[in-house]
């Protein structure tokens, strides 16, 4: 056991093999769940002789995916604390219920023909729904210090509930043009050209910057050839992608909420990485006692977390009405389920402690592409749910072999 | 091989990947002898003790391994399987389950069985034989988590005894036991001994190796660098060859002129979860001095720390003065903001998170440091706790792997590291060298002299008199939750420190 002292500096530089083995050693499950996600493809795109990766139905398997991986964002960091959240699915399903209450009743009366103001104070109302019920969750569960599977098994039953009393058992439609767009409309094609030349560019910029204070410290830099092959690679995903939806012929263009969901994934991966807030849910979730003793206020954090999960269930619940355009009695039921799913798949522990986001999001890919093939062969929805959970298990299953063999 | 060898080992190895822990070890045990294993962290004791416990099953090392002659070959997953050979192991991090009682513990997994159902009686009634046998001080319905991490220790060997062991290892037992228990110790394994029973021994603690045991093997770098009877080494002999090289003085005495007083309590008084810990506390602590706490388990030494960094305990009565200023403090975070840091008992428990980084245990407390008042700058963040962890000297294969692959010494640095990043004006350490091993733990108190040196004040408890009176400039001692005294460490003694932590004066 011949150690030395740690330096950073004294570091050989990293070649590209050594590069290529140590993020593959860091992210290890989530490369086996995209080698899972090629299969299923794979699978999928055999048994339906091509028509599932046709554009149109690349095109609505990531819109579809959407709603619960906008929640299974927020959910990571929820398993992560070593808490969990079951209400999410109806807390999403109640906003979407309240904001097709309020444009198929109330909107029409105070500002008439208005339809993008009666979209903006839709969002407005539905962002806000999820938050205070996030924050009253969170209050329970933090300072008041009930357990988080209680407080939120109760909010399950009784937003339940309130969807039942705000539909009166009706469906309610939520059909007003401008807010239909957010779950239905799409960035058009030149637009979405646009957006990756800007993404790609700002990759570059950032590496660039990151080298550059990198080299102001006196760290090793990681080899160029694979900063730029890994840029290289997400530009071809970009492309590939940008380049699938927009031949699909009937809507061209990356659909809205998939914008959406990109904007919060990245939004959340920097919050959990880069903030103390989210660095200090980690440590939190790793060991509670180290953290307190580190001073940091584990009520807080916890309480903020609850607050981010209900805003990320407003969001989820406002495209969820506008995707539908409906707000019906089964609204978001069952969601939790996918949502926990994708996280847990996407490698976030029960434990605490341990998840990314970017996991999550492939986890919510997998779900989503479950669904889609199963529909399009005609799969009853029995199977569906049979699938969806063996597959869950079967994933678990083979990451502890895996780890199991690794050490 | 003899008929009075139980166990011997042949030219066994065990790698890991990239590193080789045990390299072609060889040493026998003789029947109802102690044998003392000593060595370094990292030297292999516990590898080598994973092989007898079946952690490690026959076929991941090479070499071999004989057990009354036959060789033995434990299975893979089967723990028990060594159980049932007669080999026990007291591990060193306790194993109970604090929710069941001492004797749903000691019985665990191999509860008596009526027809199905647990035969509490029978159960019950075991439990108190052997607990009487050995005049263990707990009882078999006390619940494990009530009890003081001395006699879970006590129960923890216990449930060792009851499983019929003809080899008990001992895997520092003693790091957290008083000196009355200890004693205590000691004289079972006297009677074990007398009955048979072979011990190995493993601990940190040099004096016990010549108060208890028949033979000592010394471990470095994974092979045997001596193994004899143990009237034929001397302290400084055995510490030479663990660390490979002559040790002058096992305390480095540091040039130190305290200053003024910048933490001053008086009278204080503290409740935790509702019981009374501290009874009327006063110290005080200069600029520059180490000023160590000796007291027996439960004198309210760790209750102190806790309640002077504002967690766990509240203060009912008394004050706190920092820099002649009076001061309440509600919880660690306002502690820090006074210039207090904390090197917590247990440093598993309480000091780190084990599967994150060095980098990130060590920015865990400071990362307001880094960048502005949300975004943590990633670099400056790296560029800090690199710096810290040369400085306190840590060794790892990087900054980048989890702490909990470290040893002993390396995690405590890393928790040392944590602290001295939130740049503290005094720095309370809990038993910070617990088991660790002697090189690390020399390196420990370097680094105390030089932060003294740089004009903090710190608070080291000990469990160890040797080290209380190796390092402190002066010695508060408790007893039952009081402070009863303060020595120059000039004047002091064991005997002295010793009749005051027992109310005897």
């Amino acid at each position: 056991m011949s150690n030395s002292t740690v330096t950073q500096s004294a570091q050989p530089q990293e070649t590209l093999v050594s590069g290529i083995t140590r993020r593959f050693r860091q992210d290890f499950q989530t490369y086996t769940m995209i080698v899972a996600l090629v299969a299923i493809w794979g699978y999928f795109a055999f048994a339906t002789e091509g028509s599932y990766v046709s554009p149109q139905n690349i095109s609505n398997l990531f819109r579809q995916m959407s709603v619960t991986s906008l929640m299974a964002a927020g959910m990571v960091l929820v398993i992560v604390t070593g808490n969990i959240d079951l209400s999410v699915g109806r807390l999403a399903g109640y906003v979407s219920v309240i904001v097709a209450y309020l444009q198929a009743n109330t909107w029409n009366v105070y500002f008439p023909d208005q339809p993008a103001l009666a979209a903006i104070s839709s969002v407005i109302v539905g962002l806000s729904v999820g938050t205070l019920w996030g924050i009253a969750q969170g209050y329970i569960i933090a300072y008041l210090r009930v357990p988080a599977f209680i407080v939120t098994l109760g909010s399950l039953f009784i937003l339940q509930g309130l969807v039942l009393l705000q539909t009166e058992g009706k469906t309610i439609p939520a059909n007003q043009p401008v807010f239909s767009q957010i779950g239905q409309g799409y960035l058009p094609a030149e637009l979405s050209w646009g957006l990756v030349a800007l993404i790609v560019a700002f990759l570059v910029f950032n590496m660039l910057r990151s080298r550059r204070n990198k080299r102001r410290y006196g760290f090793p830099l990681p080899a160029p050839t694979l900063e730029i092959l890994k840029i290289a690679a997400y530009a071809i995903l970009l492309i590939a992608y940008v380049a699938v939806v927009n031949s699909y012929s009937i809507a061209p263009g990356i659909p809205y909420p998939v914008l959406l969901l990109a904007l919060v994934a990245v939004v959340v991966t920097y919050v959990s990485s880069n903030t103390r807030f989210g660095r200090y849910a980690y440590a939190i979730g790793g060991n509670r006692d180290a953290a307190r003793l580190s001073g940091i206020s584990i009520k807080r954090n916890i309480f903020l977390i609850f607050v981010l999960m209900g805003f990320l269930c407003g969001v989820a619940g406002i495209v969820l009405a506008s995707y539908v355009g409906y707000g019906t009695i089964g609204a978001g039921g069952g969601y939790e389920l996918d949502v926990i799913a994708s996280a847990i798949l996407g490698g976030t522990s029960t434990l605490g402690g341990v998840g990314t986001i970017p996991g999550a999001m492939i986890g919510g890919l997998i779900m989503a592409s479950l669904s889609t093939g199963l529909q399009m062969l005609n799969a009853p929805p029995a199977l569906t749910y049979v699938i969806k959970g063996s597959v869950l298990v079967f994933a678990v299953l083979l990451d502890v072999y895996l780890k199991r063999n690794d050490s | 091989m003899s008929e009075d060898t139980i166990l011997e080992f042949r030219n066994v190895t065990k790698e890991f990947p990239g590193v080789t822990a045990l390299s072609d070890v060889s040493f026998t045990v003789r029947r109802g002898e102690i044998h003392g294993l000593c060595g370094e962290n990292g030297a292999g004791k516990s590898t080598l003790m994973k092989i007898l416990a079946g952690v490690y099953p026959y076929g991941t090392y090479s070499g071999t391994v004989l057990y009354n002659g036959k060789e033995l070959k434990l299975q893979n997953g089967a723990i028990q399987a060594a159980v049932r050979e007669g080999i026990s192991i007291v591990y060193q991090e306790l194993t109970l389950v604090p929710a069941m009682t001492v004797a749903e513990n000691i019985f665990l997994g191999r509860e008596p069985v009526e027809r199905g159902s647990i035969d509490w009686d029978r159960l019950h009634s075991e439990t108190r034989s052997i607990l009487e046998k050995y005049r263990l001080d707990v009882r078999p319905q006390d619940v494990v988590r009530n009890l003081g991490i001395g006699q879970m220790q006590m129960t923890e060997i216990a449930k060792a005894l009851s499983e019929d062991a003809q080899v008990l290892i001992l895997d520092e037992p003693t790091s957290a036991l008083s000196e009355v228990e200890i004693d205590r110790l000691m004289e079972i394994l006297q009677t074990l001994k007398a009955r048979g029973v072979t011990c190995i021994y493993i601990t940190h603690k040099m004096n016990e190796f010549f108060r208890i045991t028949d033979q000592l093997t010394v471990l470095r770098d994974g092979k045997v660098v001596s193994s004899r009877p143990t009237t034929e080494f001397t302290p400084e002999k055995v510490v030479s060859l663990m660390v490979g090289r002559e040790m002058k003085e096992r305390f480095p005495r540091g040039e130190r002129r305290p200053g003024d007083v910048i933490l001053e309590v008086q009278d204080l008084h503290a409740e935790w979860a509702g019981r009374e810990v501290l009874k009327g506390v006063s110290f005080a602590l200069h600029k520059g001095e180490i000023l160590g706490i000796a007291g027996l388990m439960g004198s309210g030494r760790t209750e102190l720390v806790m309640t002077l960094f504002g967690e766990l305990a509240d203060v009912t009565g008394g004050t706190i003065k920092l820099a002649g200023k009076p001061v309440q403090i509600r919880g660690s975070q306002a502690a820090m903001k006074l210039g207090l840091g904390l090197v917590p008992e247990d440093r598993k428990r309480f000091g780190l998170v084990l599967p994150q980084s060095i980098v990130r245990n060590i920015s865990l407390a400071n990362l307001g440091q880094f960048g502005g008042s949300l975004a943590v700058n990633e670099d400056s963040e790296l560029a800090a706790s690199t710096r810290m962890a040369q400085d306190l000297a840590v060794k790892a294969p990087g900054v980048q792997v989890a702490v909990g692959s470290l040893s002993g010494g390396n995690q405590q640095k890393v928790v040392m590291a944590k602290w001295l990043l939130s740049n503290p004006q005094i720095l309370i350490m809990d038993d910070p060298t617990r088991g660790i091993d002697v090189g690390a733990k020399y390196e420990i108190y370097k680094l105390m002299n030089a932060l003294a040196e740089r004009g903090i004040g710190i608070i080291m408890i000990s469990s160890e008199l040797e080290e209380v009176l190796g390092m402190s400039d002066r010695v508060m001692v408790m007893w039952q939750g009081r402070s009863q005294g303060t020595l120059n460490t000039r004047d002091a003694t064991q005997e002295r420190i010793m009749t005051l932590a027992t109310g005897l004066a």
